[in-house]
């Protein structure tokens, strides 16, 4: 997409060069592991400079682990992954406290969440507790546990992936807990030339294996910060509101996008600002992050039969660019 | 006390200054040299004061220039009042008014007496070309009144409001130009001024017609009701004049008294035809050769000239009647013979002798004497408008020694010669010729075509026109008297440059129609078709104020239509540039972004850099910059403009 772009004016704030070849890295490894996907893969990135949470939803099989694999292994933070299950407990997650006998006192053993890249995978198999237990740690970046507050650790990224709603054995989320998931991406089957690279090369788990990390933790949060700088001009914050205020006036959403849809939705396309080496937001970074940004928080009408990405989709074909 | 008001800034003073300037210069052309002078210099002097920072001037220096004015304009005029003396005094205290601009105040008044002394500009012309300086001048004024109302403005967007303000009042301006309640007079009731202007004269001397040769203003214009004779038999019959007294050529009073019509005998075909005379200052009326009748108010005197019982001081329209084949005064007025004989005793004697050998060899003859006249004209004369000055024995000296001249001359020196022959003759004056404008289907006889010959009575046939000059020169009478003059015609007098003062007097005629010439006449026939068949003055300015409030009505409608970003000039140059692109195939749709745009300008037309530097400028000025520079905008708009595109087919 950037290759066409015309040569637009160099921006105020500029990437560290080291910051940007590491950041042109990742994603070239991320994308060597999963073929054919480069748009969810930016998406995923926008999505960690944004300082979001990303939920990969997809039918299972079409690689939403291996993403999430291989974001891991391309950042070099710790990781923990949780596979949920329907009798798993928010303790499983959280940590529990354990009565010492030698010390005679309890102690906090930290659950999976105190890490920097924490996968939930399926995690609609979890129960609402559990869930929510999870959600309630990502909106806060802390845990509460037996009245002492416990910080999570910087930068703290949530990558779920749950299975279609419609399946059967599974929790879906709510509306409510949906809205904490800044993006939320498809993976789609795989396009045939894409497919028959993956049939041919050897397995996924020994590519994992292979993969060396790229971006520390400190560059991510210095990438967290260059998004956050990103300048988004009068006109853009003109256009982000006109696709705010048709997603409240469309007929068919009984619901519209909540001015925290909105500020994620401006998050996500500065940092796709970043991504594209801009200092500055353009309608198209808003157009790219759109469908994963707002789809999910989109509550259709009960007469409406679309879809919630067709209706993404309707609003940017309905709301004009300036002028 | 009032606390002082604050002074002018530079622009405000050097704004107003020009304006007084431009006020004053349209009444240069009839201000005498000196009050112009001082005028002028007085403003310069101003302005170069103000500008190194001076002081107020104190009051022992205006006071005695207050004074000075009124005195010059009195032992010139000999009085102050009238329009020349007033408006000359309007200019002088305007002048004298900037001496003492300071402050906003000042300047205020400044301005409104430069409007009312530029006003008085059209108490001396109407036309179309002062008309249209007073609108640039106005421009001036109203930039200025603007620039009052702010230190900080810049020229050119004062300058901008001031023409925008200027077209805006237009439709106002016409409404009450079309309602305002008028007496049935032109437009402005100006007093005529009584100095002379260019044009026939009673009276006609060797080089008097020198002065409207080279004169290319219009005299007067012609429609034809048929078909128009051919250019060499436009004769346009003026005074007739019998009378020399060695020097000049005049018309005895007594002549004027009218005749009846059975004078005349008409030979052929008559022709019918109007004429539009353009004001003259003098009584006469010009009329195709030979007059049938006179038009309301002239009467026609014995030798055929019509005289208007009114001075022409306005334009005057007026339809006639003339018979180009005639046989006119078959028997001759002894009194008339007696004038058309009469010579001046002890005035050029070799004249007298040649025209006795003439009538001695031809035995009395005319038609022989009147050949032999032009033969010898024909055979040695030069036809120019230099003509060498002429002594005491004027028809002498032309005849043999300088041998050059133009009509007058030639009229001049045959009609000398036919008298001294024993032939009844006698000069007229008129014009010959004129051009036919094809844009307006009219004739227009310019003052340039004011031309003299004469017309020699022959038993049988009454009076003649012999025209000498075409005997000398045959393209003075088929081409005109600039083309005739060949070397010596005035560079103004070419061929192609007829052509556009053609085009330009059809406008200047046009302009004279519909504006000098509304009355309360045209008013009323422009108001029947409503249903206003006698419009008193209530009913009239009922209609001005409706037609007024509808014109502001839609005037404030249309400003406040305007949406509050319709004033973004860079929306409206990117607008522009999609218009382009569309053009040119990019079909672009309201929610493609810049850069998708040029993305899909680079498939399009992959070379082009003009486009996606264009693109990206816009991106720059939209999205990479909270508040784009109005400089840079001004740069891509301009940019935009310039793009040139291929069009898809």
């Amino acid at each position: 997409m950037n290759t066409r772009l015309a040569p637009v004016p160099t921006s105020a704030v500029a990437l560290d060069p080291a910051l940007a070849t590491a950041l042109e890295r990742a994603q070239a490894q991320v994308n060597q592991v999963v073929l054919g996907k480069s748009a969810p893969v930016r998406l995923a990135f926008a999505c960690i400079l944004a300082g979001g949470h990303l939920l990969i939803e997809d039918l299972p099989g079409v690689g939403k682990t291996t993403l999430a694999h291989a974001l891991a292994a391309t950042l070099d933070l710790s990781f923990q992954r949780v596979q949920f299950t329907s009798d798993m407990l928010p303790s499983d997650i959280i940590g529990v406290s354990v009565y010492e006998r030698e010390s005679g006192a309890f102690r906090f053993h930290p659950g999976p969440l105190f890490a920097q890249l924490v996968l939930a995978d399926e995690i609609n198999r979890a129960t609402p507790k559990t869930q929510s237990a999870l959600l309630e740690a990502m909106a806060e970046q802390q845990i509460t546990v037996d009245g002492a507050t416990r910080r999570l650790p910087s930068p703290f990224f949530v990558v779920a992936t749950q299975n279609p709603v419609e399946l059967a054995g599974t929790y879906p989320l709510p509306d409510s807990q949906l809205d904490r998931f800044m993006l939320r991406i498809g993976l789609d089957y795989p396009d045939p030339a894409a497919e028959r690279a993956l049939l041919a090369a050897s397995d996924r788990r020994e590519l994992l294996a292979q993969l060396r990390p790229c971006l520390t933790g400190a560059q991510v949060l210095q990438l967290r910060a260059a998004t956050a700088a990103v300048l988004a001009s009068p006109a853009l914050i003109d256009y982000v509101q006109a696709l705010l205020a048709a997603s409240r006036a469309h007929a068919q959403i009984r619901v519209g996008l909540s001015p925290r849809a909105g500020l994620a939705l401006l998050s996500a396309a500065r940092a796709c600002a970043v991504l594209a080496g801009r200092g500055y937001c353009v309608p198209e970074d808003v157009q790219a992050v759109f469908p994963g940004a707002a789809a999910h928080r989109l509550i259709p009408a009960a007469s409406s039969n679309a879809s919630r990405d067709d209706l993404a989709a309707d609003l940017l074909a309905r709301v004009p660019v300036r002028p | 006390m009032r606390p002082a008001a604050p002074a002018l800034s530079p622009l405000q003073f050097r704004l107003t200054a020009a304006g007084v300037l431009a006020a004053v210069l349209p009444h240069l052309a009839h201000l005498p040299w000196l009050i112009s002078g001082l005028v002028l210099a007085l403003i310069a002097l101003r302005w170069l004061q103000r500008g190194r920072g001076g002081k107020r001037l104190p009051a022992w220096v205006k006071l005695p220039l207050v004074l000075l004015f009124p005195v010059l304009i009195v032992l010139h005029y000999g009085n102050l009042f009238g329009r020349e003396p007033g408006s000359a005094l309007a200019c002088a205290m305007l002048a004298l008014k900037l001496l003492e601009t300071e402050n906003r105040r000042d300047a205020r008044a400044a301005i409104c007496f430069s409007a009312f002394v530029l006003m008085s500009a059209l108490l001396f012309d109407t036309g179309l070309a002062i008309t249209l300086v007073l609108c640039c001048v106005l421009v001036v004024l109203f930039a200025a009144l603007r620039a009052l109302e702010s230190p900080r403005t810049q020229l050119a967007a004062d300058v901008r409001t001031a023409a925008f303000a200027l077209v805006g009042a237009l439709p106002l301006a016409m409404c009450v130009f079309v309602f305002f309640p008028r007496l049935a007079s032109p437009l402005w009731g100006a007093p005529s001024d009584t100095t002379a202007r260019t044009g026939l004269g009673e009276r006609m001397a060797p080089g008097t017609m020198q002065e409207l040769l080279i004169d290319d203003s219009p005299a007067f214009r012609v429609v034809f009701d048929g078909t128009p004779p051919r250019r060499q038999d436009l004769y346009w019959r003026g005074p007739v004049l019998w009378y020399f007294d060695g020097s000049a050529w005049s018309r005895p009073e007594w002549l004027a008294a009218p005749r009846d019509d059975g004078e005349v005998r008409v030979l052929g075909p008559r022709i019918g035809y109007e004429v539009t005379l353009q004001p003259s200052a003098r009584h006469w009326l010009l009329a195709l050769d030979v007059p049938l009748g006179a038009p309301a108010g002239a009467v026609r005197g014995a030798d055929m000239s019509l005289v208007s019982r009114a001075r022409v001081d306005d334009p005057t329209r007026y339809r006639m009647v003339s018979a180009p084949a005639y046989e006119l005064e078959p028997t001759l007025n002894p009194l008339h013979r007696r004038v058309a004989l009469q010579l001046p005793p002890g005035f050029d004697p070799q004249a007298r002798a040649l025209a006795q050998r003439w009538h001695d060899e031809f035995n009395g003859n005319a038609n022989l004497i009147i050949r032999a006249a032009l033969d010898q004209f024909h055979e040695k004369f030069t036809y120019t408008l230099n003509a060498p000055l002429l002594g005491r024995n004027s028809v002498d000296d032309f005849l043999f020694d300088t041998q050059r001249g133009f009509c007058e001359h030639y009229a001049s020196a045959f009609t000398f010669l036919m008298r001294a022959a024993g032939i009844p003759a006698r000069v007229v004056t008129g014009y010959q010729g004129g051009y036919f404008n094809r844009l307006g289907a009219y004739w227009v006889v310019r003052q340039s075509d004011a031309h003299a010959w004469s017309e020699v009575w022959l038993e049988g046939h009454g009076w003649v026109r012999v025209d000498p000059t075409a005997a000398v020169s045959p393209q003075r009478v088929q081409i005109g008297a600039g083309a005739a003059a060949g070397a010596s015609a005035p560079w103004y007098q070419a061929r192609w440059l007829m052509e556009w003062r053609n085009r330009l007097d059809l406008v200047n005629q046009l302009w004279n129609d519909a504006i000098v010439q509304f009355n309360a006449l045209r008013q009323q026939s422009l108001l029947t078709p409503f249903g206003i068949n006698q419009a008193d003055y209530p009913q009239l300015m009922a209609a001005m104020v409706l037609a007024a409030s509808v014109l502001l009505g839609l005037f404030a409608w249309w400003v406040l239509r305007a949406s509050p970003r319709a004033g973004d000039r860079l929306d409206s140059a990117y607008q522009l540039l999609r218009r382009k692109l569309a053009r040119a195939g990019a079909s672009p749709d309201a929610t493609d972004g810049p850069l998708t745009l040029a993305a899909r300008m680079a498939l399009l037309l992959p070379g082009d850099a003009a486009v996606q530097r264009a693109l990206a400028a816009y991106v720059g000025l939209r999205y990479a910059c909270a508040l784009p520079a109005p400089e840079q905008i001004r740069t891509f708009a301009r940019s935009v403009r310039a793009l040139r595109l291929p069009v898809a087919t």
